[in-house]
């Protein structure tokens, strides 16, 4: 018999039809992937079956017996947990406090906390992850990966019977990745079953055992991994085939252009070291590199929103000053577009035509004044030119779905007209179909003599998108390449860490 | 010999313990006690002092409380009037003149009636979803109304003895009114570091939503939170208000301000997640300090006018330097 059995979900918002008669069981010990596109419903199957809402219709059933659905606290205690895609952690708690949070351990009935038994169970999950974190710090200052593992290690510390994991790895690098599923796959031979929800499909094809499509809220079908291919399982979340030219680029490239970047032995104590590296205009550079390389904070380097030792950053062949701003920067034609979109690209809860001219307000301002008709005529536009789907320019922007809020993020900057994208992580999260369009956007820009430093995590994009890839490891560049002889081994290889560097 | 220069850690630690909103307190408040001694010894006569400590009393008593509602990331204005409300029913129970309860009733009613009336805060917030700014601040004007009608245009002067020394009394010749807050401090420090309601605290205030998904009892946890400001209110009201000879209708008037004062300067986060109780006593203690320092200064009928001005100025500085202290955050 399986051990989780959702017969019939059906589930709306408001006039929206979210699933429709879906059913999905896990058998004990089982990985079983979810798949499908942004929308496609698997947040919300995953809401349904870890209790953060009740179905409209449909059952649940954990060994025979009914969950208590829409009550997450008992269907915790039932033993089925949810990791959420967006790390579900407490800033101003420390760690051992974010992984015990609501179901503390405590002497003379929970009236008296056991704190020493909080830090050894802190410990020894995170030992269990492979994972060093400081774990008195308030997680608020820790990365984002970091805060994923919190998250992760709040679940493994459940006695838990299904484990539902909304892309955890989305945020990690390769080696926390694979000490995340060296500790799923303990929980799988104890018999815990595993539903699984990632973008990357090498991780599907490399650990599930059977995995369940979604598109718009329906079925697709469950299929053993084995019996499909790659290809196969791409045509079921889109429901057509990928459009296969997508990777060839071509590229008439003059050598000997002037760079319209330049930056020069570019230091921060302890963050990266002597970075040397030009863009012209037109080009794609690939910043590869674990986690923590460094990637992020040279952009924002670059953009001047973190302080530099020392260094030169040079635009268009006049230097940046010391010390500058990040509304130099914007003058210059540079644009930064964040990893954490969440947090650092969007306001969620304003409306998408705000948060598309938020960057170039001045250009729609008039004597005391906003010009809401070219604003709106501005917005519009760029809702039609960067496909971004929303029910009105008016909508909030959380209201939208993950792909449709990169657009934004990055629509708002594609309106000043940058020369110089600084892209971190920019599809990070979304859905193939989204990714494709983001993939689209990104070559439209840099065909339109922009030129594009591009930070991602995810090996295939890199190597399809950029003209010549950079590997950073602990802060120094480890390697160049140009993108068409680029391999993802060698990127890899550069990327990890040597062996003991200090030894011998 | 430079101990503080050759060890980094030992630097690292001093520099926090500046950008610490608790030090920064304690280093103020004795800046104020050495210059007042110095002004005019009799500042720190045992008997001045403990004046001091007795009006302080009242004010720990409910920032303890106003300081969790905060945690959570909601405020509470209504302990003001709160007060005054408590303070008349507890007069009217014990009175002699009208009900005449005896004072041990009067006591256990006064206390009933906090916990109901923070309940119902804490209800309209939790379960109706109010915002907490407004619910207390129909409460603030409903409560002072209330008030009126229980006193009828008429003072309570016949307090019966018992209650009389819940305000004036000593144990081991310490005011009994210290011998409370202690009390409420001690209950406060279990609840924050050693009991699972602080951290669900805490963790509510810090991330809703996370806690939201973490299963954890948001809307009950709020009711708990307001009904115990409730509660700590009727405290501080048994015994501040019998240190008076007389009830009127304007007891606790301004109480709020000066409670959310002594909350924020002490380095509670007003969007919650973020506060310290250390920081908030000192902060009851320093707010209380200068109204006698004002007194000292003999500003005559001036010291109560300066007095708000000062609170004022404190609450916005508190707020200004919050980005400098934020570091220091763990509870």
């Amino acid at each position: 018999m399986s051990l989780l059995v959702a017969q019939q979900i059906h589930h709306s918002y408001g006039g929206t039809q979210a699933l429709c008669d879906v059913s999905l069981e896990i058998e004990p010990g089982e990985w079983h992937a979810l798949c499908g596109e942004n929308g496609a419903g698997k947040s919300t199957l995953i809401k349904i079956i870890s209790g953060v809402e009740p179905p409209d219709q449909g059952s649940v059933t954990l060994d025979g017996n009914p969950l208590p659905m829409g009550r997450i606290h008992a269907v915790e205690q039932a033993g089925v947990v949810a990791v959420h895609q967006e790390p579900v952690v407490f800033p101003h708690l420390s760690t051992i406090d974010n992984v015990f949070v609501g179901r503390e351990p405590g002497r003379l009935g929970g009236l008296w906390l056991d704190r020493d038994r909080m830090a050894r169970g802190a410990r020894q999950v995170m030992h269990q992850l492979g994972e060093d974190l400081p774990l008195e710090q308030p997680v608020g200052e820790l990365s984002l990966a970091q805060r994923q593992m919190v998250s992760i290690a709040r679940a493994l510390l459940n006695d838990c019977r299904i484990l539902i994991l909304d892309e955890p790895t989305a945020s990690l690098s390769a080696r926390e990745t694979q000490s995340l599923f060296r500790a799923i796959k303990q929980l799988q031979a104890q018999g815990v079953g595993i539903l699984y929800v990632s973008h990357r499909l090498e991780e599907i094809f490399q650990m599930a055992d059977r995995v369940t499509v979604l598109r718009d809220g329906r079925m697709v079908g469950t299929h053993s991994i084995a019996s499909i291919q790659r290809s196969d399982l791409i045509q079921m979340m889109v429901g057509r085939p990928l459009d296969a030219s997508s990777a060839a680029r071509p590229l008439p490239r003059e050598e000997q252009a002037p760079a319209l970047l330049e930056v020069q032995g570019l230091s921060r104590a302890g963050v990266f070291d002597h970075i040397d590296f030009a863009i012209q205009s037109g080009e794609i550079l690939g910043l590869s590199g674990l986690v923590g390389a460094g990637r992020t904070e040279i952009a924002r380097a670059i953009f001047g929103l973190d302080p530099i030792d020392t260094g030169s950053i040079t635009m268009d062949g006049q230097p940046m000053p010391e010390g500058f701003q990040i509304h130099d920067a914007m003058d210059r034609g540079m644009a930064l577009v964040p990893e954490d979109r969440q947090r650092q690209g969007l306001i969620l809860p304003e409306s998408v035509e705000d948060n598309l001219t938020l960057p170039s307000l001045k250009a729609f301002s008039k004597f005391l004044g906003l010009d809401r008709d070219s604003r709106g005529k501005a917005a519009h536009g760029l809702i039609q030119r960067m496909g971004i789907k929303t029910a009105k320019p008016s909508s909030p922007a959380q209201s939208l779905s993950g792909g449709n809020q990169q657009k934004i993020v990055l629509g708002k900057w594609v309106y000043r007209q940058p020369r110089l994208f600084l892209l971190d992580e920019p599809t990070r999260g979304v859905d193939i179909g989204a990714k494709e369009e983001v993939h689209r956007m990104i070559r439209t820009l840099a065909r339109s003599g922009s030129a594009i430093l591009l930070i991602s995590s995810d090996m295939p994009e890199i190597l399809q998108l950029s003209d010549r890839i950079l590997v950073l490891c602990q802060g120094r560049i480890r390697g160049e390449v140009t993108g068409s002889q680029a391999t993802a081994e060698q990127l890899l290889e550069w990327a990890l860490p040597p062996e003991r560097p200090d030894a011998a | 010999m430079n101990p503080s220069g050759s060890n980094p850690k030992v630097q690292q630690a001093w520099f926090s313990l500046l950008k610490s909103r608790t030090a920064g307190l304690a280093c103020f408040t004795t800046l104020i006690l050495v210059w007042m001694s110095l002004w005019n010894p009799t500042f720190l006569a045992w008997s001045n002092l403990r004046d001091i400590a007795v009006a302080a009393a009242p004010v720990c008593i409910i920032s303890c409380g106003l300081m969790l509602v905060l945690v959570l990331g909601e405020i509470d204005i209504s302990v003001g009037s709160m007060m005054g409300v408590l303070a008349a029913a507890m007069g009217a129970m014990a009175s002699a003149s009208r009900w005449h309860l005896p004072p041990g009733v009067a006591m256990v009613g006064t206390l009933i009636l906090g916990v109901f009336i923070g309940a119902i805060n804490g209800w309209l917030v939790a379960y109706l979803k109010v915002p907490s700014i407004m619910v207390t601040l129909g409460m603030l004007t409903a409560l002072r109304g209330v008030t009126e009608v229980i006193m009828g245009g008429q003072w309570i002067t016949d307090l019966p003895p018992e209650l009389r020394s819940l305000g004036t009394g000593t144990w081991l010749g310490i005011p009994i009114c210290l011998w409370v807050t202690a009390a409420v401090v001690l209950i406060s420090l279990w609840l924050i570091h050693r009991s699972t309601l602080g951290r669900r605290i805490y963790a509510i205030g810090s991330h809703p939503k996370a806690a939201r998904l973490a299963g954890l009892p948001i809307a009950r946890t709020q009711c708990l939170v307001f009904a115990w400001t409730g509660f700590l209110t009727a405290v501080a009201t048994l015994v501040s208000v019998p240190q008076l000879s007389v009830v009127d209708a304007g007891i606790g008037v301004g109480m709020e301000l000066l409670v959310v004062t002594c909350v924020v300067v002490g380095g509670t986060a007003v969007s919650g997640g973020i506060g310290n109780l250390s920081g908030v006593l000192l902060g009851a203690l320093l707010m209380t300090m200068i109204s006698t320092v004002l007194i000292f200064m003999k500003l005559g009928e001036n010291a109560t006018y300066w007095s708000r001005a000062i609170q004022g100025l404190f609450i916005l500085g508190a707020i200004l330097l919050e980005p400098w202290t934020r570091s220091r955050k763990k509870p």
